[in-house]
């Protein structure tokens, strides 16, 4: 099934929400954009969002902004002093308050066409009770999440047939990764001549994250690896295999440093990435976030949170190309760059 | 520090030392609209220490859709001060002064910026750009620029002698179009757009202006004599017209007697310049009553060559367009089919009639109510419903399709689609910047596309060195505290220059040429000026003279003025120069002699005298020919405010951006 498919089967909606004349003058900007039948489908689509963090609070704030037709959050945590360093939907005096119910005005402000439902019970993400929260969105997006957990819930939005994004950050790095199943949509031709603008039907059929995660480079040259930057890539997913490992808890210090990077070079030379591109794993890039990947950065959650945001906002609306499938950002260049894995 | 806690994660990852640094920093920042709301929050929860704010604009409806530190209860308000206000509880540490204004006003000198250890643009503006480029460069200080467009942005890093300046890459140039296209013989929409906005509307609801001049100079510059003799006598009528819509006696008739003039006998008056219409469709004359009953037919004449014609855009078009059925654009912007919204609807001929009219009388009643001139303005309905009307009724009469009111809008506005997702990436990637210059860690400077290329959707690129030619970057600063009241324009210039020797330095006395800007104040045969204040050829504060050696020996001189300091005794001296004088870099004369550089050419406004005969050529109440351009001088006057996309990789933008005003 589509994921355009999936969105209209899901169960919340029997009849769709027209825009109207006033909200259309909100929205006068980026309707001239994307065209109103993409703001109607946004307009239309209720939204998951596991866990509120830096990542996920700029990702709801923009697709917030945007006009999606309701927000549901769902964290079981605490608002800690830490959390007000990217966290703008708190304040100092909130903290020790459960997160959801601190932000939950503040993002109704945001857009008060927007409904938002807030949830901070953990027992959620389990069992039965993931499904029939599944079931009832029309996308998936879960932040700031071990990947064992991901892949739990890729596949429950598989079974349900529901897009799925995954997106969070560790120090100056940043990812997205998703699951849009079979995902048809609409993109302008921008090779075709300026004056004739003209849009092309294309379609994607995505892999699920724990099929991803067997990606080979081996197809790539020197160059073509480069340009992707291996050595971002595989921290991240060095990080990943360290949290396995030690009960989800990220490395936290100089003492981190030896065993991620021996797990980094590991997983490195599986996924068969041009030894000419890359050998082995820079040791600087590995030791600097050993100590800083448990640390989120406002800025860096702002462009992984404002990339996320915008790809959702693509899938939903069936307009431009969506991140296929692994998005990576260097903060310390600035740098984004997108790897096929397994698709 | 304070409220320590909130930066433990910030710590981490740039470290004490930054991290410590940034609470004593001070940061402006240019614009608080959809890249400066998100670059706010990202100053403030990065804990910059001391931010200043500045914005001339007031909110909007449409800015809610990105701009999230605004509400709907906030319209009208001052951009800067809600900014500040909604921001600044996201980081009590922080200060955040706000200030209502134009960065441009003269107090913002080249000693308030040099308050400052770093500037952040969020314009989107093109004049403005330049503005805090030029006094960033003057200063010395270092600035991030920056720029969205729909999906795509742009930020890069500049500081003076290390990178690039803005100025250093000339930007790509807005469309525009030949008089006689807008007047006589439109082509495309956006040519019948342009006619209604930037000539019909302001003909007969702006100030009543003498259009001879601009036909006299178009005369000159060699276009068809004919028709310029017939556009003259269609210039005479308006007076006929405007006096109509303003008296309450004629007021009800005055839309039809507009129509009748406007596309009946003005286009009669064309057509019976037979030469015109050889090589082009004739257009056809509308009629009132008919379109008005829905019986009119436009009926295109075939072409020469024969078979279909064509519209612009290489779309054929059926050569008998009843009533209704002409040829409407069904696409929304990027190819939407899906019409939906009112303004979205496709207009008949009866329709733009009837729309003509009533935005005619509503403009009128709004003339007897006491309203002197009215101009185009997008959000002022009356003004876009007749801009709308007239500019389709003549499509009609030209062949050409209609648009939509929400088209009409897009184009005759300017109007750039702008949404929260890429202000925030960009934001985010303006502050990561920001924080290598402060740092200094200049190799570490990237340009940072947001771009569509699907595996590298940021892409970084390596700075460039300055353009040895650049005409803003590569220019000597030097700063000069005077009270323009009383000091010359002479004791300013030979003050600069020094004696050329001893410990001041200096260049010594020189033939010189001198600007403010682009206005030519003295030259080598021409001193009249020297021995007049500043103030009385009004060069103030916030302005630069710019000193040109007349051999081209030694680098331009340019010289920012500003106040005497408040403890200046009232009696002292008029002016304080800097110590050492500016000594540009010196090329000593080849034996050929070359050509003076003459970048900083060209008066065009010029009230004192001008540099060089003008090569104007006619404008059309804003429409305005491009002249070849040489210097960058004068390229920056015809630019104009608007979209800018600073990427070269943006392909698509500079045919998305017209160029009206």
């Amino acid at each position: 099934m589509s994921a355009s498919d999936a969105r209209h089967g899901g169960g919340s909606r029997s009849n769709l929400v027209q825009i109207t004349e006033d909200e259309a003058a909100v929205y006068d900007r980026q309707i001239r954009l994307w065209g109103l039948e993409a703001q109607q489908r946004m307009r239309n689509a209720t939204i998951l969002v596991v866990r509120l963090r830096g990542t996920a609070t700029e990702a709801i704030k923009n697709i917030v902004l945007a006009g999606i037709g309701k927000l549901v959050i769902v964290d079981p945590d605490d608002v800690t002093e830490e959390d007000l360093g990217a966290g703008f939907f708190f304040r100092e005096e909130d903290i020790g308050k459960k997160k959801v119910e601190a932000a939950k005005a503040r993002i109704e402000s945001l857009n008060p066409l927007v409904a938002v439902q807030t949830m901070r019970h953990h027992t959620l993400l389990e069992g039965e009770s993931l499904d029939a929260l599944v079931m009832t969105v029309d996308l998936v997006c879960v932040t700031d999440w071990p990947q064992k957990g991901l892949i739990q819930i890729n596949e429950v939005c598989r079974r349900f047939g529901k897009p799925f994004y995954a997106g969070g950050s560790f120090g100056a790095l940043g990812y997205i990764f998703c699951d849009l199943l079979k995902h048809d949509y609409i993109t302008p031709d921008r090779s075709a001549p300026t004056d004739a603008p003209r849009s092309v039907k294309a379609s994607q059929v995505y892999s699920p994250l724990h099929m991803a995660l067997r990606h080979r480079w081996s197809a790539l040259t020197k160059r073509q690896t480069k340009e992707l930057n291996p050595g971002a890539v595989h921290t991240i997913l060095a990080l990943w295999e360290y949290q396995k490992t030690h009960d989800g808890k990220l490395p936290d210090g100089p003492d981190a440093t030896a065993e991620l990077l021996s797990i980094a070079n590991t997983i490195l030379s599986e996924a068969d990435v041009n030894r000419q591109a890359l050998s082995t794993m820079p040791s600087e890039l590995v030791e600097s976030i050993g100590s800083s990947a448990r640390h989120e950065f406002s800025l860096v959650c702002a462009v992984v949170g404002g990339m996320l945001a915008q790809d959702i906002l693509k899938a939903l609306a069936a307009r431009e190309a969506p991140i296929a499938n692994f998005f990576v950002f260097d903060g310390t260049t600035g740098s984004g760059t997108v790897v096929r894995m397994n698709m | 520090m304070r409220g320590g806690g909130r930066y433990t994660h910030a710590k981490a990852i740039l470290g004490p030392e930054l991290c410590a640094r940034l609470a004593e920093t001070k940061v402006l920042l240019v614009g608080a609209g959809g890249i400066g709301c998100e670059l706010l929050k990202n100053v403030v929860l990065t804990g910059f220490g001391h931010i200043t704010l500045l914005d001339l604009d007031t909110i909007d409806l449409s800015n809610l859709n990105r701009q999230f530190l605004f509400k709907k209860k906030d319209i009208k308000q001052s951009k800067a001060m809600v900014a500040a206000q909604t921001a600044g509880p996201f980081n009590p540490n922080v200060h955040i002064h706000p200030i209502h204004a134009n960065i441009k006003e003269p107090q913002f000198d080249i000693e308030w910026f040099r308050g400052f250890d770093i500037v952040l643009n969020a314009l989107d503006n093109l004049d403005a750009r330049r503005h805090v480029n030029k006094m960033c460069m003057a200063a010395g200080i270092p600035l991030v620029e920056s720029g969205t467009a729909g999906y795509l942005g742009q930020v890069q890093p500049l500081l003076k002698d290390r990178t690039e300046c803005f100025d250093c890459v000339p930007k790509p140039t807005p469309k525009s179009f030949p008089v006689c296209t807008i007047r006589s013989t439109p082509s495309q929409s956006i040519h019948c757009i342009v006619w209604a906005k930037s000539y019909l509307l302001p003909q007969l609801f702006g100030e009543d202006e003498d259009s001879g001049a601009e036909l006299d100079e178009a005369e000159k510059q060699g276009e068809n004599a004919q028709e310029i003799a017939t556009l003259r006598k269609e210039a005479l009528a308006y007076k006929t017209v405007r006096k109509a819509l303003r008296s309450v006696e004629t007021a009800d008739d005055a839309a039809k007697t507009i129509f009748r003039k406007v596309f009946h006998t003005d286009i009669l008056n064309l057509l019976s310049m037979t030469d015109m219409w050889r090589s082009r469709a004739a257009p056809t004359p509308l009629d009132f009553d008919t379109i008005e009953n829905g019986t009119f037919v436009v009926k295109e004449p075939m072409k020469s060559s024969g078979g279909v014609s064509r519209s612009s855009s290489g779309k054929p078009l059926a050569s008998g367009h009843i009533n209704g059925n002409g040829p409407i654009s069904t696409s929304a912007p990027n190819g939407t089919t899906n019409v939906g919204l009112k303004d979205q609807r496709a207009l008949s001929l009866q329709d733009n009639l009837a729309l003509f009219i009533s935005s005619t009388n509503r403009l009128a009643a709004r003339l007897r109510a006491g309203e002197e001139t009215i101009s185009f303005d997008k959000d002022d309905d009356d003004t876009l419903d007749f801009v709308t009307a007239a500019s389709n009724l003549r499509s009609a009469a030209y062949y050409i399709e209609r648009k939509t009111r929400w088209e009409v809008k897009e184009m005759a506005g300017n109007i750039i689609p702008a949404i929260a997702t890429t202000n925030a990436i960009i934001s985010g990637l303006i502050v990561l910047q920001a924080l290598h210059l402060l740092r200094k860690s200049f190799s570490a400077l990237k340009n940072v596309h947001l771009q569509f290329k699907p595996t590298v959707p940021l892409s970084c690129v390596n700075l460039c060195p300055p353009n040895p030619k650049c005409g803003i970057c590569r220019d000597t600063y030097a700063t000069v505290l005077c009270d323009p009241a009383r000091v010359t324009l002479g004791e300013v210039v030979d003050g600069i220059l020094g004696d050329g020797d001893g410990e001041e330095g200096g260049t010594g006395k020189r033939e010189v040429s001198v600007f403010e800007d682009k206005r030519l104040l003295s030259d080598p045969d021409w001193d009249d000026n020297l021995d007049r204040t500043l103030e009385s050829l009004n060069v103030t504060r916030g302005k630069f003279l710019t000193i040109v050696d007349e051999e081209g020996e030694w680098g331009t001189i340019a010289v920012a003025l500003s106040i005497l300091p408040a403890n200046h005794p009232a009696d002292g001296p008029t002016l304080i120069l800097p110590s050492p004088l500016p000594k540009p870099h010196y090329t000593p004369r080849r034996s050929t002699p070359t050509p003076t550089p003459s970048r900083k050419r060209s008066a065009p406004d010029d009230e004192i005298i001008e540099s060089e005969p003008s090569t104007k050529r006619p404008r059309m109440n804003g429409v305005q020919p491009l002249p070849e351009i040489s210097s960058p001088s004068k390229r920056r006057r015809l630019e104009e405010d608007g979209v800018i996309m600073l990427s070269s990789s943006t392909d698509k933008m500079e045919d998305d951006v017209i160029e009206i005003d």
